[in-house]
């Protein structure tokens, strides 16, 4: 009898906290490091000003991205700056760019085309005179089409074989940023 | 019978008297193997305080003669046996008679206490006191993994999840002195927070299903036990170190136990600290270790029939995770796939651990009292609460790395009433309530979007077990319904970012029957059948994003139904003698609603490039498999062990492999003990001198499809090991050292179930000196 109790009197509390408990709510805050917008333009004397786009203000997962390409002009040297922000929340927004070059030795950005004739080189130093990428010279070559591949490490090997000819075959690091832009030279 | 209840008196007693003067008084006794009741020769004899001994012939009979009036400890030791130590207060001549629990014992057949722990009627194997202290240098699962049917699925050197018939994290249930372990048990990157050095038994059930521990297990269940205090008036305890060479690793472990009518009490206490592991010859990076833990124990009585025990413990890890494993991006799993040494692999030595990096803590505190209502019946109630803390660092920008990328709390309350009651019939009756409440918690301290939601969840359940003995035939029922209420705030993938209330609600039905048979007096049959029901996790159903270790896109759903599971499981056992025995295990479980994660057609492109799409699914599926193991001793100084799994598993739905199962695997071993005791120096000798070489084979993982995976798995690998033991016998008193070479050939390898094997090989020959000191 005396047992019949104790089993009863365990299973009431369990069906007490069973009814009584209700988790609080979740701290929905503004996610840091995260990174929704990249804007790679390019300016050339005589030439439009292109604006190569990346949009995914979900964040990985979710809604696809928006990706915007471009057409350059044949034969051009353009001005090449790019600007990440965090635009998660709109009241709100981030310019991550800044927080890159303030660690500009643990960041280095990466350049591959498909496009025939179309090079970048790297126009800016971090304190080390090792190369950062966030502005750089795009030259074009004759007329065609393809991709360019921009690519941000984080933790790269600097000092490894050609990485700071803009080779990444022996860059190591993790890869914070890798997009594609469908271009057009004409 | 009566010869049985003969024995019974006569364990750990000692009676008869002669005569008494000053150092004339003898002991004289005999030893039997627990197991089969035949008498054991070869046992070692030691007293502690006289640095003497004596050995038992062939009717398991000994004699030492010429001892003072006083007190006395006496070890038995025997080649393949749990050592047995034993106090005597000495005022007479005596006569011992001492069971020992020989390796037999490891199969399953036996336990001292299987009356009392319920599990008598389940495939198990378990690990005695002797190998957890040997092997002080591993964590839980690298003390089981050479066991037959247990797995590991690692995440580099330090970190691994114990498998047991092909189920790990949330289908397998580790239960710690009663209480079920809690914390993240999903992640197939945590590994259970749990200091074996503080048990002193380990025992993997490999049954259909553990009716009597709930939480959501689908048959295997890994106990961690400690033992009573023992009825010794002295303080005693032991202090046990080793040193491994590969990550320069230094442990202590130290226990002292006490026992006083008026309170009985055991503390334990370990201390690691691990650099870089090395491979055959690189160093992996950042992948050191430092654990601090501490357990005690206390135990009080009231007269024959009220019973109180106290546990405590607390883990405390800080876990590096090798800095090449640590990946952006399918471009950078590729080129680390690529690679033979991974990236930021350094030529010299570390202690340092840095990010990414793991810091966890685990505590709990139990109180557990037994009411023995009268001869027949039993009361006991249990109540205790957990807290699991899981920080997660990785590399992060803008001197964010000191923050952690997860950071959750989980706090626990369990409460457990279980009656048994012993009928009239022969039958033996279990009920029992069981609760669990778990509230989970993610620290906003990360500045990051959690990984999986806070909630609180509560488990009720309500079991019965019943059981009996008839003649050649012992059954077990069991009956076990949960009730599992999932109260969530998940935030949502909104701009801006919002959260939303979930209600899980569950129902859950599991049920269990066992049957052995003794086919002749030293054959059985044990037929286990169950069905066993999971609900699924809350990873399962609110993950979302991307999953670093893994490089892909991985999102739960919401509407997962409970996975179902029906095992079988069929053991044979054949102990004609203690010089020899064998047991094969066969198995089948099959599922319905097996969760799993199954690759879409299409590839989800973010800003950090394009990642593999992930979704948790259902599916039909089956595991199957046999564990074999054999015990061969003799001429009562060499010992022959060969153990071999086998596994497979197979989705139904899709006609396809399972994948991240363990491969097939053979371990062997060959032991040869001296006899004799050799004298080192005047006053030391070396006794019980032991030669253990073993060789353990994990055959390649064939099983799986080239599309499964990013890189094929990797070839079949053999691991030598040799390890040389002995006591040391000083004038009063003794030290227990060996020296144990592990991977001896320092083989280059991969294992399928490691994790980190896309980036860079396992660890290299490692050699640790041990050395155990008792008092």
């Amino acid at each position: 009898m005396k047992t019949n109790k104790s089993l009863l009197a365990s299973v009431a509390l369990g069906a007490l906290i069973f009814s009584s408990c209700e988790k609080d709510h979740a701290h929905v805050h503004n996610e840091h490091e995260v990174m929704t917008t990249l804007t790679f333009t390019l300016t050339a004397e005589g030439a439009d000003t292109v604006a190569l786009r990346f949009i995914d203000l979900d964040g990985e997962g979710g809604n696809e991205p928006t990706i915007t390409g471009g057409t350059l002009k044949a034969n051009t040297t353009y001005a090449g700056s790019i600007e990440i922000l965090n635009e998660s929340n709109p009241e709100d927004v981030e310019d991550v760019t800044l927080e890159i070059l303030e660690e500009d030795e643990d960041h280095q950005f990466f350049f591959t085309s498909t496009v025939d004739g179309l090079t970048l080189t790297y126009t800016d130093q971090d304190a080390d005179g090792k190369p950062i990428g966030q502005t750089n010279e795009l030259k074009t070559g004759d007329a065609g089409s393809g991709t360019i591949l921009v690519t941000l490490l984080h933790e790269p090997n600097k000092s490894g074989a050609n990485v700071s000819t803009g080779d990444i075959a022996n860059a190591g690091g993790e890869t914070d940023i890798e997009v594609t832009f469908d271009v057009n030279v004409e | 019978m009566l010869n049985r209840l003969f024995k019974l008196f006569l364990l750990f007693s000692a009676i008869l008297s002669v005569k008494a003067q000053d150092c004339t008084y003898s002991i004289e006794g005999s030893v039997f193997d627990l197991g089969t009741h035949l008498p054991l020769s070869d046992v070692n004899i030691f007293v502690t305080e006289t640095s003497n001994g004596c050995c038992t012939d062939e009717r398991g009979l000994f004699s030492l003669y010429n001892l003072c009036e006083g007190e006395y400890h006496i070890v038995f030791s025997h080649i393949g046996c749990e050592p047995k130590k034993f106090h005597i207060n000495l005022t007479q001549d005596t006569v011992l008679h001492i069971d020992l629990s020989h390796t037999i014992s490891s199969l399953g057949i036996v336990h001292l206490d299987e009356q009392k722990t319920g599990h008598i009627n389940q495939p198990s194997l378990s690990i005695s006191k002797k190998t957890i202290e040997e092997n002080l240098t591993k964590n839980l699962g690298g003390l089981i993994e050479n066991e037959t049917g247990v797995s590991l699925l690692k995440s580099g050197s330090s970190l691994s999840k114990p498998i047991v018939h092909g189920l790990f994290g949330n289908r397998l249930s580790i239960i710690n002195n009663g209480i079920i372990q809690s914390g993240q048990q999903w992640g197939k990157d945590h590994a259970p927070e749990i200091d074996p050095l503080s048990s002193n038994r380990i025992t993997i059930i490999k049954g259909a299903n553990a009716i009597g521990y709930g939480g959501g297990n689908l048959g295997s269940v890994i106990l961690m036990e400690s033992k009573k205090i023992a009825h010794e008036p002295h303080l005693h305890g032991y202090v046990n170190y080793a040193f491994e060479t590969n990550g320069r690793g230094n442990n202590l472990n130290i226990q002292l136990e006490k026992y006083t009518p008026k309170l009985a009490w055991r503390i334990n206490g370990t201390l690691k600290k691990y650099g870089d592991k090395k491979t055959s010859d690189y160093y992996l990076r950042n992948t050191g270790v430092e654990e601090a833990n501490f357990s005690i124990q206390l135990e009080k009585s009231w007269g024959e029939r009220f019973f109180l025990n106290f546990y405590g413990s607390t883990f405390n890890t800080n876990l590096g995770v090798l800095r090449g494993a640590h990946i952006g991006n399918l471009t950078d799993l590729k080129r680390g796939l690529s690679r033979d040494v991974p990236f930021f692999t350094e030529e010299d030595f570390s202690y340092k651990i840095n990010a990414p990096m793991q810091k966890v803590a685990h505590h709990l505190a139990k109180l557990d009292a037994t009411y023995l209502i009268n001869e027949d019946e039993e009361l006991k109630f249990i109540i205790a609460a957990q807290q699991n803390n899981r920080k997660e660092f990785d590399i992060r920008r803008g001197g964010r790395s000191d923050l952690p990328m997860l950071s959750l709390l989980q706090n626990t309350l369990n409460t457990e009433v279980k009656y048994t009651r012993k009928m009239k019939n022969s039958w033996k009756l279990t009920l029992g309530n069981q609760n669990i409440i778990s509230d989970n918690t993610n620290n906003p301290e990360t500045k990051t979007s959690p990984l999986i939601p806070d909630y609180i969840s509560f488990k009720g359940g309500l079991f019965g077990v019943a059981s009996k003995k008839k003649g050649f035939l012992l059954i077990n029922m069991g009956l076990r319904y949960d009730i599992e209420n999932q109260n969530i705030v998940a935030i949502q993938n909104t701009i801006p970012r919002t959260s939303k209330r979930f209600r899980n609600n569950f129902h859950n039905l599991s049920a269990a029957s066992s049957f052995k048979f003794d086919l002749s007096k030293n054959q059985s049959l044990l037929f286990n059948t169950g069905y066993a029901t999971r609900n699924p996790g809350i990873n399962e159903l609110f993950s979302s994003g991307v999953h670093q270790g893994v490089s892909a896109i991985e999102d739960g759903d919401i509407h997962l139904k409970t996975e179902k599971a029906f095992k079988n499981t069929l053991e044979y056992k054949w102990v004609p003698s203690t010089k020899f025995s064998l047991s094969a295990l066969a198995f089948h479980q099959s599922f319905e609603n097996y969760i799993f994660l199954k690759p879409q057609n299409e590839m989800k492109l973010t800003i950090r490039g394009a990642f593999p799409y992930f979704k948790y699914e259902q599916t039909h599926a089956r595991i199957y498999g046999f564990d074999f193991s054999s015990e061969i001793t003799i001429r009562n100084s060499i010992q022959g062990i060969i153990r071999y799994s086998f596994l497979r598993g197979k989705d139904t739905s899709n006609n396809e492999p399972l994948i991240s199962l363990p491969s097939n695997n053979l371990f062997t071993s060959l032991k040869y003990q001296f006899d004799r005791s050799i004298n080192l120096f005047e006053n030391v000798r070396a006794e019980e001198f032991e030669i253990d070489i073993n060789n353990k084979t994990v055959f390649k993982q064939n099983n799986i499809l080239s599309t499964q995976d990013y890189s094929p798995a990797p070839s079949t690998y053999n691991l030598l090991g040799l390890k040389v033991s002995s006591r040391l016998v000083f004038p009063n008193h003794y030290l227990n050292c060996f020296i144990k070479i592990e991977n001896l050939f320092n083989t280059k390898y991969r294992e399928y179930l490691n994790r980190h094997r896309y980036f860079a090989d396992d660890i290299g020959l490692s050699a640790t000196l041990g050395l155990n000191f008792k008092f």
